[in-house]
Formats: C-alpha cells, structure tokens, sequence
C-alpha cells in the first residue's frame, strides 16, 4: 500500500467530494419540488392527472439512473437546447429522484389519521386551509426519515453522472486512479469519504427523527 | 449411591425455595409447590403476580436462579449435583418432551395445516414416519372434536378451534404433565366453553395439570388444589372451597370479591 | 427511425440481454446466499463477530455500486483478483446485494413470532429442527416483498456494468448507437425497452407475493 499516493489525491479528492454533495442537493431540491407537484396532482388532480403522474413515477422509477441520465444528455441536444453537462445531470438526478419522492409523500399523506381532516371539515375549514395546515405539515413531518435516506440515495447515485463527463468524486477518483495506477488505495479513499459523508447524513437524520418525535 | 425411590412415589412437580428475578425486579419469591399425579392444580391472581413465569419455569421457558424445580423427581435446566451447571441442550429437550404446554395465544405453525401442526412433533421429535404420524395426528384432533378440520390452515380457524388443536399438538407427544397459560384468556367468550370441556375431558382421564386461569368456575369445580399468588409470594394453596371461599388472607378476599360479585361461580 | 437497423443488431442485442439475465440472476443467487449467510452468523453470540458483520453492511450499504465495481475490476488484481468483467460484475453485483439482503434476513428473523418458536421448543424439537421447520417458512413468506424488491433494485444495477465493459444490453445498446449515430433514438429505445422489463418484473413480483402469502392471510 503506497500511503502517499492518497495524501497527494486527498486534496483533490476532497474538493470533488464538495461537488458530488452540491449536486445530490440540488438534485434533491429538484426532485423535492417535482415530487410534491407530482404527488399532489395524483391525490387531489383530476383523472388525466393523476394517470400522467402514474406514469411518470412508472417511467421515472423503472429506467435505470444510467440510461435516464444518457436519454436527458442526448435528448436536450436532439430538441436543440444546449447545456453543460452538469445541468443535464441534475436534471435527470432530480426527475428520477421526484418518482421516489412522490411516492413518499403519497404514503406519508395516507398516513396521517384522516379524522383530523375530518374534524377540520366539520369545523368548517375550507379545502385550501385543510391542506396547509393540517395535512402538509403532518405528511412533512411523516416523511422527514426517508426524505433524508433519499438524500442519502441520491449521493450515492451521483457516482454515475461521471459517465457524462461531470467531475465529482468517482470520476476524479477514476482519474487518480488510472493515471497512479494505485486503483486499491485510491477507490479505497473514495469508498471512505463516501462513507463518512453518508454516515454523517443518517446520524444528522437520527437527530431529526429524535427531534421531531419529542415536539 | 442411595437408592432412588420408585417413580409412582414422586411428585410429578416438585418447587422448592425457587426464586426468579428480571434484572433487579424480583418476579418470584421462595415458590414451595407440590403437584401429585393426576392432580390439577389451577393458579390464580392479579396481573404481574408471577402466575405464567411460574408455569413457564417448570419446562425452562424461563430460567430461575434459586431454589430447585424437579419433574418427577428429575431437576430441571440445571445438573444435580454439588455444582450447579446449566442443563444441556439434549436434556432439556428430553424433559420436554414429558411435559405438553398450551399457550395463550394459541402459537400454532401458520404454514402448516391443522394436522400439519399435531404431526410436526411427531416426526421431528419422536421420530416417526410421516404416515404413522398422520394417522396419530388425525386420532388427536378426534379427541378434541376437530376431525373435519384437519386440512384447514389456522388462519381459517376460529380461536377455540385453534386452542383445540394446540391442545391436540401438545396431547400428541403424550405428556405425563400439561401446562396451560391462559388458555382462555385470548378467546371470544362463547368459544371459551369447547376449550373447558377439552380440559375437563382430559382432567376426569387422570391427565396432571396446572393451569393459570381467571377462569373461577373451571377452578372451583375440576381442579383439586388452587394456589393463589400474589407478587411472587403464595399467598394461599389448598382445595377449591378453601381458597376460592373460606380464605382468611385479605388479599385473596379483595381479589375474589368482583368475581363472587359477579356470581361467577 | 430505421427498423432494418434494429434488425440488423438482433443478434448483439439478444446476447446483451442474455448476459443482462445471467448477471441479474447470479448476481442475485451469490448475494441471497451470502445475505443469508452474514444475516445467520450475526444472531452468533460474539460481539466481535457482530460488530465485524454490521462494519461490513454499512460499508456496502453506505458506498455507490460503481465505486464498489471498480474497486474490485480495477483495484483487484493490486491484491491477486484478476477476473473478467462479467465476473467481476457478478461477484460485485453479490456483494451489493448480499447487504441489503443481509438486512431483509435480518427482519425477517426478527417478525418471527416468539410464540411459535416457543411453542416448537416446549415439543422438544431441536434447534436446527426449528429453523429449518418454523423460522424460515415463516419468516420467507415475511419478506417475500423486500425479496422481490431488491430483485428488481438489482436487474437496474446491470446497467452500471455496461462502464467496465460488460456486454450486458446497455453495452450492446450503446455501440450499437455509436455505430450507426442515431444516438437519441437508441437511448430513447433503450429507456422504454428497459421499463417494459422492470414493468413486467414487477407485476411478476406481485402476483407471487400474493401466491405465496395467500395462507397466511387466509384468502383462497
């Protein structure tokens, strides 16, 4: 094992780690705001929404991350938009990751105990009302654990955006990799950074979880 | 070595000085039992007296740390002797296979049919070829009434029927000794009747059993002795009429006195 | 679109599927097995082994597929491991899927209810004798679901192989369209073929979920 080798990749390791995180969480971001239009079209849409919604989570959870990230790099060129590859890879990250957010958010709404709706009825509340104040902020709070292990999914899914080009922490890895011809000690290094970024998130998480089920 | 006294001599269950105790909570205190063979002993009391870690520490469900449970005249989950060693695997199964319990829930097998669920023991235990076994499974369930339902699964079954056939699982193995955890308890009411004629059944042909019951009538009118304990302690062991309605002890009175309101019994 | 093309690429195509069925399925047996196995040797009374298991489950857990891929196809032969790459895919498709099963197992063992284990030993059955006849039918049918749904987790992972070189169907799909340059058209192919499969893998799932737990639930 050849030590010196990783403290020289460190650095750069270490900076696109910075990337693979800034993209999970905008993919996050992305994924967040879809899945929640998505999901809110299923349950409260008309017909023709809630099957469009189907089928995307469908579509959406049932093409690999690989091929939907090669479809959005090479469909974008193809209808004549032209972007950085970085901005197509978040995009497919947050299309993908909006199919599984949907579903959590669906779940986490069916879970909430629906005589709280109903007694909000009773009292008269309108619609609207019902939603932002009693079922939103419920299903949130319902959904928060595996929001956070969909994040955690989600960095572990951005290794892939290196196939088109994307500098984050697995493709700079490979670089390191092939030019040192240390492959063992530097995906090693990359396989613990991953590690310790994903263990922090779930720990970061537990501490939510404990947090929201004291209030 | 002395001579060992006959097996017709020995009690069939024998407590004495046995203590139990979760961590630092002392569950049972300075237990002294005797059961006699062909004796039914009913054990009754409040919630969290000790009355099923009791029974369960007679087959080693539960481990006691002093005092001795022997099985007919045989110590049990421990090695006689000067030292005291956990009993090993072998032996232990080889006194449970004496003793046929009956649980609350009733704990049948999901996956397997009624007859299924009687013949398994037989065949992974006494080592009988699944025909043979068949055949003494399908003789067991007659015993208990439940012959038409020996290909149905548990989950078509109602409760009594269920509890029937847990009884008939454990009679199988022909035990000297049978233990029942409330075996009521988790049962609809009018079901609770087809399982106390079982047990009556088996008590009139001579079957040792100890029951742990809220079942007053079953106690007053089949079994010979009835213990009543009350947090950890004994607090009274005799006939039926003796603890059931003559006891002196205030804290047998106060429990019986919702079910003589009740004219339960 | 020019279908005499597609026809002309049948036969790589058809062998790219293949090989996409045979990772799928080894991939997926090694990773059963070995699952089983971690899931069995946790329930051991010995700390250090737990603690050994459990490091090895959250490190596979808590790392991407593809950096586990390489670290076995190109870090490999650094420690004597040269294999090829659909081995090598296998093996690391095992891998990963042997900690997710590990944990299924692990589940799956604990909603065994006490109760039938307990009912098993006061009849005197041996330990082997009980998990062979109570612990594992039970707990099988428990987690038939999470089976099925790590399955299909899995046949969306051969894609990552196509990277090393496996000529699974992305692989095969991928020349193809370097090839004759309709890249688009391919990919588009490409991503409606594979939800087709995963479609129809899952539908497949379920009606054996149903088959399977019909007993339990007491449905005909």
């Amino acid at each position: 094992m050849k030590w010196s080798v990783i403290f020289d990749a460190l650095p750069y390791l270490l900076e696109a780690a910075g990337t693979t995180l800034w993209v999970s969480l905008l993919g996050m971001a992305l994924g967040q705001v879809l899945g929640a239009t998505i999901c809110i079209g299923r349950v409260a849409g008309g017909r023709t929404l809630a099957r469009f919604g189907a089928l995307y989570v469908s579509f959406f959870r049932g093409v690999p991350l690989l091929v939907l990230l090669l479809l959005v790099y090479y469909l974008l060129p193809f209808i004549g938009i032209d972007v950085p590859p970085l901005v197509a890879a978040i995009g497919a990250l947050g299309m993908s990751s909006a199919a599984y957010v949907s579903e959590i958010f669906r779940g986490a709404l069916y879970a909430v105990p629906r005589g709280q709706a109903e007694a909000a009825a009773a009292l008269g509340f309108p619609a609207t009302a019902i939603w932002r104040r009693i079922l939103l902020p419920q299903a949130l709070r319902i959904s928060l654990p595996a929001l956070i292990n969909e994040l955690i999914l989600l960095l572990k899914a951005s290794s892939l955006i290196s196939v088109v080009g994307v500098a984050e922490l697995t493709r700079t890895g490979h670089s390191f990799a092939a030019a040192t011809y240390r492959q063992m000690e530097i995906y090693l290094t990359v396989a613990c950074i991953y590690l310790i970024m994903n263990l922090a998130l779930a720990a970061m998480g537990g501490l939510v979880e404990r947090r929201l089920a004291r209030g | 070595m002395m001579s060992q006294p006959s097996l017709a001599d020995q009690p069939m269950v024998q407590m004495r000085g046995m203590s139990k105790s979760f961590g630092h909570h002392a569950v049972l205190r300075d237990i002294n039992l005797t059961v006699e063979r062909s004796e039914v002993v009913c054990l009754i009391g409040p919630s969290g007296s000790g009355k099923s870690t009791l029974l369960r520490c007679i087959n080693f469900l539960e481990t006691y740390e002093s005092g001795e449970v022997r099985v007919e005249g045989r110590l049990v989950g421990y090695t006689d002797g000067p030292h005291r060693r956990r009993m090993g695997g072998r032996a232990l199964r080889d006194i449970r296979r004496g003793i046929g319990m009956v649980f609350q829930h009733f704990n049948l097998w999901p996956h397997m049919t009624a007859l299924g669920n009687v013949a398994e023991a037989l065949v992974r235990v006494r080592g009988l070829k699944q025909a043979e076994a068949n055949q003494r499974a399908l003789d067991m369930l007659t015993r208990v009434g439940l012959t038409d339902k020996a290909n149905a699964y548990p989950s078509r079954l109602s409760g009594g029927q269920q509890q029937r056939v847990a009884i008939a699982r454990s009679l199988a193995m022909e035990p000297r000794l049978m233990l029942f955890d409330e075996p009521t308890s988790a049962l609809d009411p009018e079901l609770v009747g087809e399982v106390l004629q079982v047990m009556r059944d088996l008590a009139a042909e001579g079957m040792t059993m100890m029951v742990v019951t809220h079942e007053m009538g079953f106690a007053a009118s089949v079994a010979d002795r009835v213990a009543f304990l009350d947090e950890g302690h004994i607090v009274e062991y005799g006939p039926p009429r003796q603890v059931l309605h003559e006891s002196a002890e205030p804290r047998v009175r106060q429990f019986l006195q919702t079910y003589h309101e009740r004219n339960s019994f | 679109m020019d279908w005499a093309l597609y026809l002309h690429y049948g036969p790589s195509l058809a062998s790219g599927f293949l090989v996409t069925l045979l990772c799928w399925f080894a991939g997926g047996a090694v990773g059963i097995v070995l699952g089983f196995v971690v899931a069995v040797l946790a329930r051991l009374p010995s700390p250090p082994l737990r603690w050994l298991l459990r490091g090895y489950v959250e490190a596979v857990r808590g790392t991407p597929f593809l950096v586990q891929l390489y670290l076995l196809y190109d870090g490999g032969p650094a420690i004597g491991l040269r294999l090829e790459a659909t081995q090598t895919g296998i093996v690391a498709l095992g891998i990963y899927g042997s900690a997710y099963f590990a944990e299924i197992f692990r589940g799956g063992f604990n909603a065994v209810p006490r109760g039938q284990v307990e009912a098993a030993s006061s009849l005197g059955m041996t330990p082997p004798a009980i998990m062979r006849r109570i612990r594992l039918p039970v707990m099988l049918v428990a987690i038939v679901p999470a089976l099925t749904n790590m399955m299909i987790i899995l046949s969306k992972e051969t894609v990552v192989l196509s990277i090393i070189t496996v000529p699974e169907l992305m692989y095969q799909m991928q020349s193809m369209a370097a090839e004759t340059f309709a890249t688009f058209e391919t990919i588009l192919a490409m991503a409606l073929l594979y939800w087709l499969m995963v479609e129809l893998v899952a539908r497949l799932g379920r009606s054996v979920e149903r088959r399977v737990t019909a007993f339990m639930t007491g449905v005909a």
